[in-house]
């Protein structure tokens, strides 16, 4: 057996039994979707439904912002989480927005995922996966149709190509054998590549991104760092950024959601993933996460629970330049 | 209805005629899986090789953002001052779906009153459709009532066929178009634009992989307003607005007013999204629909009920985006099958 | 396709002649088209609503208050409620703003013919009756209606709208008998105190030839049908106008709709028989 078909057994196993012993009243993991290179979020709160549960190179999604829907209610909730998700948690919890004894983790060590379009393109979409292996080299799919196999170099996920951290940094179960970290390179390629651009020509990169922003809020409504009670975007006074769409309120819209985020952000890649016009937002957060290491000499935020947010607290060695 | 050829090299010179002489609104690539149909200045921006734009081609006719009218205020008089209208424009390239789509928005806007805005650009612009060559993996146009061939709506359709690009004259509009550039076209002397559309519509038909049917959904939903589904569905919903920001046929708006100095400003209106919390709620802070459920339920009841009881026309045309684009996996086409479910269920 | 001679988006610009205070926190605005032609052209029937323009705020759903009856001139009475209310609310008389509609269907007041007419109104949800209940009370409609019960609540003293018209001029016109609530007790006010569903029952009115039109908060609306419901009126002698978030009023922008019906199309009037059938989405 692969070991991503253990951890889904090990998943459906501890989801069973926590819900059978009623430590858990909901279990959030994934389960397929409606076609073959699709999963979707799945809420299970029956024994019987535990079946359904999912683990495969196409579990893109962090779950972890789907705990506060549930902040409220009795009962705990149990989430999967993959090693960049799991950062979203520690986010949650030092922001005050869960409290951790109401929530059970789930851990996978993910050793990276898949780029759903090439196996949409491969796959009939009506097919099953049924058995999913990952090795150093390669990803394979096996459906009633056979087994299909994919290079690592060409399928792995954009956003895998720089993990931190395949396994989770928090959970109370961890449902695999820990990965440790590999190198993933320089991270900030692309922004130093950009940053050395003369500023006309990085401003006209960005106009043309934003131009195209249809605010649609997705970025915002995914994000495990944005949870305001009341968003400065929906806010009709006082109005920040109009609801005009066009190039100055689009820009303002991003850069102000950047500076909220600055500091927070746990470089889940979750923004640029549901983005639907592709706007590369991971690379405008992954700029104040470089100016943030630059400054402070932090980790990624979320990589630790004691490490707080380097903007949310004082230290008398913090750089005071503007002074 | 008359039929006319023109070849691959007239069709970029007809095309870089039509950008000078009207504002021409053609599919431009705009990133790797990203199209967008925006006024172009001829035929070298245009990209003919997507099969469905990322973003709906209503924003032409329904704009994201609108001027309405400026106001301006001073002594004791207000002074009201029309916005400027695009003037005549070509809307080239107009997939099946997309037409469909506007004809589906037709009914919004017209009525006892009529939108204006939307009235002037409609008449102001000329529809040319073009068949699609492919069937992507979210279309299912043919399940509602549409076909990748099925131009009806547009005033011209060109279909690819050997050699460059058949031309099919739908409306008199088009044939005033056809008329205006008869260098480029040949008429069609053998016969082979229509049948070639026609084969190629054939075979189309058998690519598209899921087909969802609607049979007796309208009236399931008729009668069934509650049910424990919604509520599911809308647990994974991230309530953003992208799929009625790309969808064809969604036409929520609001109205917003900006005046830099309050004396002088402008009304306009721009899309707004029933996925939003804050959509219907009231100054008071009374909500009609309250979570995700509501608004999930709202969205799916106007394409397959609410927009029929109005208009007597399906809300959705199968052009497959929202499938494409959601985020976690609200597929309508597994909705309608889920709903069939429980419909024999009930 | 036909041709867009009038751009039902664009307010008419009108002039604000005089503001009321009502209570602390509504006020009645007594608005005039500034074109005498619009004025005289704007035939809304008692129920419809209009929608008002602060330029360079923006627009709100009101409902008119005036009668139709009440030639020349508009009512609206506003509670300050969002941001466009509060922006009303700091304007002076002779300050410009728009005017669009009139929006909506209306009181049945042709149906109603005949009858007697029983109204029960809370805070501000008498601004909505109060046009009907001028309409079938000037003189040359009065002939047409019967008896006419007036029962309105408020919070407090202060919080009574229309003071003057509930307790002092409809008093006085024949066949009208205006029934007044304040919600609890204070110095200075002789009157019934309680809620009005309580005062409603307590009055206990037949239903027989009777339609009961009932507005205000939510809570007491609730209240009203279950015990108009008690004394026999069935649900169609039972009508009530509803408010919902509203931004085109035409229709089109997607936002009031209930089910398939848009509350500035369909409604806002609507009989109990058919809120019933709706889906319970306002």
């Amino acid at each position: 057996m692969s070991e991503l078909m253990k951890i889904q057994e090990n998943l459906r196993e501890t989801a069973r039994k926590l819900l059978a012993n009623g430590e858990a009243s909901l279990v959030i993991g994934y389960a397929l979707g409606s076609e073959v290179s699709r999963v979707v979020p799945a809420f299970i709160s029956r024994e019987d439904e535990v079946d359904r549960l999912v683990w495969n190179p196409l579990c893109i999604n962090n779950l972890a912002k789907y705990l506060l829907d549930y902040r409220h209610e009795p009962g705990k909730v149990a989430v999967v989480v993959k090693g960049c998700d799991s950062r979203a948690i520690i986010r949650l919890l030092q922001d005050n927005q869960i409290t951790r004894e109401k929530v059970i983790i789930l851990g996978i060590p993910c050793p990276g995922l898949i780029n759903p379009d090439l196996v949409a393109a491969r796959l009939d979409p009506g097919a099953q996966i049924t058995v999913a292996a990952v090795s150093k080299q390669d990803f394979s799919l096996q459906t009633g149709e056979g087994t299909f196999t994919f290079t690592r170099d060409e399928a792995l996920l954009k956003k895998c190509r720089d993990c931190e951290q395949h396994t989770p940094v928090i959970a109370d179960f961890m449902l695999g054998e820990e990965i440790p970290p590999n190198d993933p390179g320089d991270p900030f390629v692309a922004v130093k590549t950009l940053e050395e651009l003369p500023v006309e020509e990085r401003s006209a990169y960005w106009d043309k991104q934003f131009s195209r922003c249809l605010r649609c809020y997705a970025c915002r409504n995914v994000c495990p760092a944005c949870t305001c009670r009341e968003c400065v975007f929906d806010q009709a006074e006082p109005c920040w950024v109009a609801k005009a769409n066009n190039l100055p309120e689009n820009t303002a819209f991003h850069l102000i959601r950047a500076f909220h985020v600055a500091g927070r952000c746990v470089d889940c890649g979750e923004c640029e993933r549901v983005c639907p016009v592709n706007i590369p937002l991971s690379l405008l957060n992954r700029k104040i996460l470089k100016d943030m290491k630059d400054l402070f000499n932090v980790p990624t935020p979320g990589t630790s629970l004691e490490e707080l947010p380097p903007l949310g607290a004082f230290t008398k060695s913090d750089p005071d330049e503007f002074m | 209805m008359k039929a006319y050829t023109i070849t691959r090299d007239n069709l970029g010179a007809w095309l870089d005629a039509l950008a000078r002489d009207y504002t021409l609104i053609a599919p431009v690539r705009e990133e790797e899986s990203v199209s967008l149909f925006k006024p172009v200045s001829g035929f070298a921006e245009i990209n003919l090789g997507y099969t469905n734009s990322t973003v709906s081609p209503k924003g032409w006719l329904f704009p994201q953002t609108e001027e309405m009218f400026f106001f301006s205020t001073g002594g004791d008089q207000i002074t009201l001052a029309d916005a400027q209208t695009p003037g005549p424009a070509v809307l080239f390239g107009l997939r099946p779906c997309d037409i469909k789509g506007i004809l589906a928005l037709d009914p919004v806007f017209n009525g006892a009153y009529q939108d204006c805005y939307y009235q002037k650009r409609r008449q102001d612009t000329i529809l040319v459709g073009l068949s699609c060559t492919r069937v992507e993996r979210d279309c299912f146009c043919t399940s509602m009532g549409g076909g990748p061939t099925d131009g009806g709506g547009a005033d011209l359709l060109l279909t690819e066929i050997d050699g460059g690009y058949g031309i099919e004259v739908l409306t008199p509009r088009g044939e005033k178009l056809v008329n205006r550039y008869q260098q480029y076209f040949d008429a069609d002397r053998e016969n082979r634009v229509i049948p070639a559309r026609e084969e190629l519509g054939k075979k189309l038909a058998g690519h598209f992989t899921r087909n969802v049917d609607t049979t007796g959904l309208k009236e399931f939903l008729d009668q069934h307003f509650e049910l424990p589904y919604w509520g599911e569905l809308a647990r994974r919903c991230l309530g953003c607005g992208i799929c009625t920001y790309i969808c064809p046929t969604c036409h929520c708006f609001d109205i917003f007013d900006q005046s830099p100095d309050g004396e002088s400003g402008v009304r306009s209106r721009c899309w707004d999204s029933c996925m939003f919390s804050h959509f219907t709620r009231m100054a008071g802070g009374h909500n009609p629909r309250p979570t995700q459920k509501e608004r999930v339920r709202n969205r799916f009841l106007h394409k397959l009920k609410y927009h029929r009881d109005r208009y007597n026309l399906d809300g959705c045309v199968g052009c497959g985006r929202c499938v494409t684009r959601c985020p976690v996996n609200i597929d309508i086409r597994q909705i309608i099958a889920d709903l069939q479910e429980v419909a024999r269920h009930e | 396709m036909s041709n867009c001679r009038h751009n039902p988006l664009k307010p008419y610009p009108a002039t604000i002649v005089k503001i009321i205070d009502e209570t602390p926190d509504v006020k009645t605005f007594q608005m005039v088209f500034d074109d005498p032609a619009v004025m005289e052209s704007f035939r809304q029937k008692p129920g419809q609503v209009a929608q008002l323009s602060v330029f360079g705020v923006g627009e709100a759903t009101i409902s008119i208050t005036s009668s139709p009856t009440r030639k020349g001139i508009l009512e609206f009475s506003v509670k300050k409620v969002g941001m466009l209310t509060s922006a009303l609310h700091c304007l002076e008389p002779g300050t410009k703003v728009g005017i669009r509609g009139p929006y909506g269907n209306h009181f049945p007041y042709e149906v109603m013919k005949g009858k007697d007419l029983l109204f029960i109104g809370g805070g501000i949800g008498l601004a909505p009756l109060r046009a009907l209940i001028d309409f079938v009370l000037a003189e040359e409609n009065r002939g047409d209606y019967g008896k006419i019960d007036i029962i309105y609540g408020a919070r407090s003293m202060d919080d009574l709208c229309f003071k003057y018209d509930i307790l002092d001029r409809w008093p006085q016109m024949p066949g009208t008998t205006v029934y007044t609530t304040i919600d609890r007790a204070e110095p200075g006010w002789e009157g019934h105190v309680g809620f009005v569903p309580a005062y409603l029952e307590e009055i206990n009115p037949s239903p027989e030839n009777k339609y009961a039109i009932t507005c205000g908060p939510p809570i007491m609306i609730k209240f009203v049908l279950q015990a108009l419901e008690k004394m026999g009126f069935s649900d169609d002698q039972v009508i009530t106008t509803l408010e919902l978030k509203m931004k085109c009023g035409i229709g089109k922008c997607g936002r009031c709709n209930i089910g398939s019906k848009y509350v500035c199309l369909d409604g806002p009037v609507f009989y109990l028989s058919q809120l019933k059938q709706l889906p319970p989405e306002f």
